[in-house]
């Protein structure tokens, strides 16, 4: 490294880094808004059934 | 349904903007690092999902020590969702370290301290969602899930301290690096502004998902409810 006269080519590594630290981040903002549109599901038919009176 | 509060909004979008402007500063305000080239830009978003990771435990300890003193559920609420969001970028920091240690270090993985201590403190908090998960009881859960929290902090401050107390290959950024450490760098004013960037872009982060996940934890605690009240009903 003390003879280099130019940055080492690590280009392809950046891109990998940067994947993994979006594509992550990414998954988990799904994972956020896939969990809240089933949980706010459940909680809308609970309720329906919970309202409905006992036969 | 549910309607999104205005602060969140406002929040999320404030967030969505201050991170396109973080990247901006990364890949074209910090200057090429004259050794390790483009690789080295890894490292602004690196530090910073490990100060996101930190900065969540401190919160669920936090949160936990407060819940056993007023036995309020929502102290609860917020440990549990700060320590997933903790457990996901203590993951992105120590998954995006392995991809920029590869070229630098020459290798994806070694038993560093640092490496180490951040994967066993890793493990600390997936094992506390894990366990969690075996409790029935909100109440005993959430006291549990509390003495937990407070005592795996003290994982924390020893990643934090490892690169400073133990014989490393680790870069030091705040502090004197070990003679031992490969990969270091002289920050310049440009890369200094864009980490410190990078710092707050995550904790507006960090903010804006904690606040989502309070509410998704709202749902859950509300689902539970309905289901125990038609199951005694």
């Amino acid at each position: 490294m003390f003879l280099q006269d130019a940055p080492a080519d690590t280009a392809g590594y950046m891109i990998l880094g940067f994947s993994v630290i979006l594509g992550m981040i990414g998954l988990y903002l799904v994972s956020l808004a896939v969990r809240w549109r089933n949980a706010q599901r459940d909680v809308q038919m609970l309720e329906e059934i919970d309202a409905k009176p006992p036969k | 349904m549910q309607p999104t509060p205005k602060g969140l909004r406002i929040l999320s979008w404030i967030t969505a903007a201050l991170f396109a402007v973080a990247l901006y500063l990364v890949f074209f305000h910090a200057p090429l690092e004259a050794v390790m080239g483009e690789v080295q830009r890894v490292f602004y978003f690196h530090v910073a999902a490990g100060w996101v990771g930190a900065l969540a435990f401190l919160v669920t300890a936090v949160a936990g020590a407060i819940y056993l003193a007023r036995k309020d559920r929502r102290w609860d609420r917020l440990a549990v969702s700060s320590v997933e969001i903790g457990v996901v970028f203590t993951l992105i920091n120590i998954l995006s370290g392995s991809v920029w240690a590869r070229p630098i270090w020459n290798t994806w993985w070694t038993w560093d301290p640092r490496l180490v201590t951040a994967t066993v403190m890793e493990l600390v908090y997936v094992a506390y969602l894990l366990l969690r998960q075996g409790v029935e009881d909100p109440d005993r859960r959430a006291r549990f899930g509390a003495v937990y929290a407070i005592v795996g902090f003290l994982s924390v401050p020893l990643t934090f301290l490892s690169i400073r107390l133990f014989r490393t290959i680790h870069p030091v950024v705040i502090g004197s690096n070990d003679p031992a450490a490969q990969g270091t760098f002289d920050m310049t004013p440009l890369m200094l502004q864009t980490f410190m960037f990078s710092l707050l872009t995550f904790t507006f982060l960090y903010v804006a998902l904690l606040w989502h996940r309070v509410r998704l934890e709202g749902l859950h605690e509300r689902i539970e409810q309905l289901k125990l009240r038609m199951l005694s009903g």
